[in-house]
């Protein structure tokens, strides 16, 4: 019960700071929050309009009593609503939010997929094989986003004519962008599964199943992966706050709607609400995602399951 | 976003793969020219999307490039600059020049059935001065209006403070369009979302981030002078796609996700003219060009001397080959071609020889280590912030900043994010700016070069006049300019003004603004409307 009472506080705890950074961090980008609600900055309104707005809005009170008025929002579910676009924050997000999930989604599925047929297919035997996979490995790790979202339209859009460069309805929009996103994740998870699948290969306990006459597929599939995967599952929730990021780079690029955009263009707007808010809903996700990434550790790994439970553990 | 995605080597890459798909045949003129009713026309626009589709409300680029499918003006502006009737037939202005009395075509209807009226002028043009209606570019257009009465059922005065030789062409432009009083009885954020006036498309549905689609408008009654046919569009719909990635937009170009692409940039442009199944369209906007202004309120600048060697040291037509590709040409004048009244007053040539004989002059004789000029121990120091907001390539800074270190002159270039950089603007926070002003009319110079235009009153905010000025010659000049409605004498004084602001060496224009926009050969009967180029497509039709 306490165990569960601290988890709770420390969520509520990390939720606040991230507000606050982020409302804070948002208020000292240059230009005014007057200026957001008219145009923008360079929007050309007068001193008569900007000192109306700040009134209206509440600008000119201070710092410290925003803020205030902020976290009381949040405390009963309102966001606030756009300077920009002047809808409901909960609104821009719920338009948005689906979009970057999918994306963030299919691409973990898709990189640990890659990284799965990598580690199955990776061995000691063959030394060329092994330099192949980790050039292309590191290769895969440092390219940017961007960089590959470029080269993949100019080959298979332009060049090939197979997929749409800019999102579409349907699967095929989605190919690219998830591509763009997943294939330097996978380098990543591929690298970390690679070293540790190697390292179950020559661990005593392959040496008995394969003693028993397991075939090799079982003992690749069965015995070595699980712990293979371990250490890669350990890193997904992280791998996932990195696809966020990432995805505001692939939004643009592919022109896709998502958070990414929505908290791109809030920041260069000065729209604090929508920076606000955006930052906020990528921490819940990102410590829900950090929550199931813990009970999928549990599962794949047996250890954890008794470690956690000391009275079962002293019994056995 | 849009400069800094595409990298040097994509853009290499996609110029190799042109090269290998180029040199098919297929001619245009083999195609029928009886224009195809129906379709859905894609265009993806590499501006912002707007936050507001009602441009009386702010009143910028996105929101005209957009508003100009579904919204009208009273006025036409056409090639040359004149005016001509659209939603207005007859205008006459009175002696003093404070009254116009506007006469409204009497067959009009909004889109949503409300019906065009003197009563709707009325509304419109008082919404738009009204202070919660949140509009900039528009109220400032209107700044000399008092009131507007409705004289008649189709007439209407629009009183003025003083008289304001700009007013039609003001309310030419689509940031003062008229809108359905009917609409107009929402809130601000219902009309953002929808908008409703009387032209050839209405708003059909905005997705956020992605796009805004447009459905022919089947009442549509008042085609523009100079349009080729009558009745409704030719095309159904129009989805209106937000794609900021200069790379990706092309992309979608040429593999015909999408028919028309605008900010089609110079490689691009390049590019599409060796692909036959693509065109380029590419026109002046009206106002002032892109140009580099001087802040005359501080050292160096303050001495005209200098002004004129910075100018001389700066090599702007072979910056612009190599960094625009020969896209662009270099402007002459203070206004842009697009502008009536323009004149070519601007006499810049690249002569160093030239800039340090002025420089001599100055008495920036000495030099430091690095070969920068001194004078009393001090460095002559050019300060020079930009940001993605002006559309300077930021290879074009840096052969400016070449240039005119063989002169002499170190130019600390500043990049800023567009934020941060109007902060520094605001302040005058610089030696040198880049910048430009879009207009319909030769009184932007008004809004940009007078005293008034300084706007000291508030410190840290919007000011046009970037350069400083405040010349009581000039000021005369530009308000009795600004208060004629005659033709030859708006030209003579635009014209002493744009030499004032040359022989001074305040301004250097670089290359008109632009609207750029590249299409597949089979969108057919695109055109720009004149007032301030924004593409327009009741005249369009796809040749499938």
């Amino acid at each position: 019960m306490g165990r569960v009472l601290a988890r709770v506080l420390g969520v509520v705890f990390v939720l606040w700071a991230v507000v606050t950074l982020t409302w804070f961090g948002a208020y000292a980008i240059p230009g005014e929050p007057a200026e957001a609600v008219l145009g923008g900055s360079g929007s050309k309104a007068t001193a008569e309009q900007l000192a109306q707005i700040r009134a209206e809005y509440g600008f000119d009170r201070p710092l410290l009593t925003q803020y205030a008025d902020m976290l009381g929002g949040l405390l009963h579910g309102d966001l606030g609503a756009s300077y920009a676009l002047k809808t409901p924050v909960t609104e821009i997000i719920g338009q948005t939010l689906a979009g970057t999930l999918v994306l963030a989604a299919l691409s973990l599925a898709v990189a640990w997929a890659v990284a799965v047929l990598v580690a199955l297919g990776s061995t000691r035997d063959s030394r060329l094989g092994t330099a192949l996979g980790s050039l292309l490995e590191v290769t895969a790790v440092a390219v940017p986003h961007f960089w590959l979202g470029s080269v993949l339209i100019l080959v298979f859009s332009v060049g090939l004519g197979w997929l749409p460069p800019i999102s579409a309805p349907g699967a095929a929009g989605l190919v690219l962008p998830v591509l763009s996103l997943a294939l330097p994740l996978a380098g990543f998870l591929g690298q970390v599964m690679r070293e540790s699948f190697l390292a179950a290969l020559d661990a005593p306990f392959t040496l008995s199943a394969r003693a028993r006459g397991e075939t090799e597929t079982r003992v690749r599939l069965v015995h070595a992966l699980r712990h293979a995967a371990l250490p890669a599952i350990s890193l997904s929730g992280w791998a996932f706050g990195s696809l966020v990021s990432g995805a505001v780079v692939v939004e643009t690029l592919f022109s896709r709607p998502g958070l990414g955009r929505t908290l791109l263009s809030g920041v260069l707007d000065g729209d604090i609400p929508v920076i606000v808010g955006v930052v906020l809903v990528i921490a819940v996700v990102y410590i829900l995602v950090t929550f199931a990434t813990e009970a999928a550790d549990r599962i794949a790994d047996p250890r954890l399951k008794a470690a956690s439970r000391p009275s079962e553990a002293a019994a056995w | 976003m849009r400069r800094t995605l595409p990298s040097l080597s994509v853009a290499l890459l996609s110029t190799v793969l042109l090269a290998a798909c180029g040199g098919g045949g297929g001619g245009e003129d083999a195609a029928s020219q009886t224009p195809k009713q129906g379709g859905t026309l894609v265009y993806a626009t590499g501006d912002d999307e707007p936050t507001c589709l009602d441009p009386q409300s702010r009143g910028n680029v996105p929101q005209a490039l957009l508003g100009s499918q579904y919204l009208e003006s009273l006025f036409y502006q056409d090639e040359k600059g004149e005016i001509l009737p659209w939603l207005a037939t007859a205008w006459k202005v009175a002696d003093d020049g404070l009254s116009w009395t506007v006469d409204l075509r009497e067959d009009v209807r909004f889109s949503d059935g409300t019906p065009f009226d003197a009563a709707a002028v009325k509304v419109n043009i008082e919404r738009v001065l009204d202070p919660a209606t949140q509009s900039t570019t528009g109220r400032l257009a209107l700044s000399k209006v008092a009131k507007v009465e409705a004289t008649g059922e189709f007439t209407v005065r629009i009183d003025l403070r003083q008289p304001d030789g700009a007013l039609l062409e003001s309310l030419s432009q689509v940031w003062l369009p008229m809108e359905s009083p009917t609409a107009l009885k929402r809130s601000l954020e219902e009309n953002c979302a929808a908008p409703v006036g009387t032209g050839p498309f209405k708003i059909e549905s905005w997705t956020k981030q992605d796009n805004v689609t447009l459905v022919r408008n089947e009442s549509y009654s008042t085609p523009p002078p100079g349009a080729s046919h009558s009745g409704p569009a030719y095309l159904d719909k129009i989805v209106w796609r937000f794609v900021q990635d200069g790379t990706s937009r092309f992309a979608a170009l040429q593999s015909g996700q999408v028919n028309v692409v605008d900010v089609l940039e110079p490689q691009n442009a390049v590019a599409a003219a060796n692909v036959p199944t693509l065109k380029t369209l590419i026109q002046a906007r009206p106002g002032e060009p892109v140009e580099i202004k001087l802040n005359i309120g501080r050292a160096p600048f303050d001495d005209a001397k200098v002004r004129e060697a910075f100018f001389s040291s700066i090599d702007v037509a072979g910056a612009l080959s190599s960094v625009y590709l020969g896209t662009v040409e270099q402007a002459k004048s203070p206004l842009s071609s697009a502008t009536r009244y323009r004149a070519d007053t601007v006499k810049h040539a690249y002569d160093p020889d030239a800039a340090a004989k002025l420089l001599d002059e100055a008495g920036w004789t000495a030099k430091d280590a690095n070969g920068f000029r001194t004078k009393d121990g001090k460095t002559l120091t050019v300060t020079l912030p930009y940001a993605n907001a002006i559309p300077l390539e930021p290879g074009f800074y840096e052969q400016v900043q070449a240039t005119a270190k063989k002169v002499g002159f170190d130019v600390k270039l500043e990049p800023l994010e567009t934020a941060k950089w109007w902060v520094k603007n605001y302040n005058w926070d610089y030696d040198a700016i880049p910048i430009y002003y879009t207009k319909n009319s030769a009184d932007v110079l008004r809004i940009t070069s007078t005293a008034a235009a300084n706007a000291e009153d508030t410190p840290g905010g919007y000011h046009a006049n970037n350069v400083r000025l405040k010349s009581a010659e000039l000021d005369a000049i530009l308000e009795k300019a600004g208060e004629s409605s005659d033709d030859a004498e708006r030209a003579d004084l635009y014209r002493q003004a744009q030499q004032f602001l040359s022989d001074g060496h305040y301004v250097l224009p670089i290359y008109d603004q632009q609207t750029r926009l590249g299409y597949q050969s089979k969108v057919r009967g695109l055109r720009l409307l004149p007032s301030l180029s924004m593409p327009y497509f009741y005249d369009t039709w796809i040749d499938d």
